[in-house]
């Protein structure tokens, strides 16, 4: 993290202690990082917000508020919203908290690779204790 | 014994009185943050806007059935109070007056910020303290997204505008039913109504009322949103910060209120 810092280089977080605003939709989350950094109009950051969830195959997630969301759901939807983030790098704290019930990182994997095009880095920060779940995860990959 | 009894009570007032001066400059620190944010053009975009406007929509147009209801129902009363009331004394001649230099000038401001105070200020207090106990605020900071000019300042304006016209709203109100109750109950014509509103009303009067009105808008939220910030990471904060939040509220109003009749025949009279 302090290595990003001092490059001076957007955070899109994608972390627990950064939940949803739960007084915002799902869609109306994503778009208010367009709304506020790209100061793109409503209609134009719901329509790119649109975009990216159907990239996910979450479009019927769009009015929904954060309570009402699965935990995968959720994650999904924080990686749409930090990838809204324009020139910035993704960096995932500690996913299998979010996921507790996650046996391996294919997952995480998959929904960064369906954003991935819209960044250049995607940084991983977990313990030491869940390597052996994203060397499954790879293996999957591989 | 007595001696250090009444050192104890000295420091306590003294501490207390520290307290409340050191409360006092934080709350006037925060109001001149928030009010040099209001004419900053930077501060602006879709997203304040898009709260602003749902901000309008839940403070002054959900209000607008019980607040219609408590306009109506209390206008008629202090009408048919004052009316009788002067006539049984033969001081009929006073009933525009009485009815734009206190009701319009200053029960509707004073009702219009109670209505809205119990409905919106304790909503927004609360909002933003469970904002602050689920993190929220936290993912706002991470995306560089100013919690001011996001949160804070569209609130703000919501409720400035939201008192200033439901005041309009709550005076024209008050016109009506005068002309209503005064056609049905004193025999007095349409034209003699709107000729005695028109010789007691001055524009000085008016532009009072819409100051004090914008005023109270703008503490009966900032004072809330400041107590909601206070929250700690605790559920069991919420319900304090919402209690100290609205009992302050509830003293500004006295405050703002008193001042207001002290300062404006002050300034009256220098006009």
């Amino acid at each position: 993290m302090r290595a990003f810092i001092a490059r001076r280089q957007r955070v899109g977080l994608v972390s627990r202690e950064a939940p949803l605003i739960s007084n915002l939709s799902v869609l109306e989350n994503i778009a208010l990082i367009g709304q506020y950094h790209g100061r793109l109009s409503r209609r134009r950051a719901e329509a790119m917000a649109r975009e990216y969830l159907q990239r996910l195959g979450l479009e019927e997630l769009a009015d929904r508020r954060n309570p009402s969301l699965q935990e995968e759901q959720r994650f999904s939807v924080m990686v749409l919203r930090a990838a809204m983030l324009e020139d910035s790098v993704l960096a995932l704290d500690r996913p299998f908290e979010m996921m507790p019930a996650l046996g391996e990182s294919r997952f995480i994997y998959e929904t960064i690779g369906k954003v991935a095009e819209t960044r250049r880095e995607c940084h991983v920060f977990d313990y030491f204790l869940n390597e052996r779940r994203y060397r499954r995860g790879s293996a999957h990959e591989a | 014994m007595i001696y250090s009894d009444m050192l104890y009570f000295v420091e306590n007032i003294g501490g207390k009185g520290l307290q409340s001066a050191l409360s006092f400059k934080d709350a006037m620190s925060f109001s001149y943050l928030i009010l040099a944010r209001l004419f900053d053009r930077r501060a602006y975009n879709s997203a304040v806007s898009m709260v602003l406007l749902n901000q309008i929509y839940f403070t002054a147009v959900q209000i607008l059935p019980l607040f219609l209801t408590a306009a109506i129902c209390l206008s008629i009363a202090f009408v048919g109070i004052i009316g009788e009331y002067l006539l049984s004394i033969g001081l009929f001649s006073l009933f525009g007056p009485l009815l734009v230099n206190f009701m319009i000038a200053e029960i509707a401001p004073f009702a219009t910020v109670l209505l809205i105070a119990l409905r919106s200020s304790s909503a927004i207090n609360a909002e933003i303290a469970v904002m602050k106990v689920n993190k929220e605020l936290n993912t706002l900071e991470v995306f560089q997204i100013d919690i001011i000019n996001y949160l804070f300042l569209p609130r703000v304006i919501a409720g400035i505008v939201s008192v200033v016209l439901l005041t309009c709203l709550f005076a024209v109100v008050i016109v009506v039913c005068g002309l209503i109750y005064s056609g049905f109950f004193f025999n007095m014509s349409a034209r003699d109504y709107i000729a005695t509103l028109l010789e007691s009303a001055g524009f000085f009067d008016l532009i009072a009322m819409t100051v004090k009105s914008a005023v109270f808008g703008f503490f009966i939220v900032m004072i809330p949103i400041r107590h909601g910030t206070r929250a700690t990471d605790e559920l069991t904060s919420i319900p304090v910060a919402v209690r100290h939040g609205m009992v302050n509220v509830f003293i500004a109003i006295v405050i703002i209120e008193v001042l207001s009749l002290v300062v404006t025949p002050m300034i009256s009279k220098l006009i």
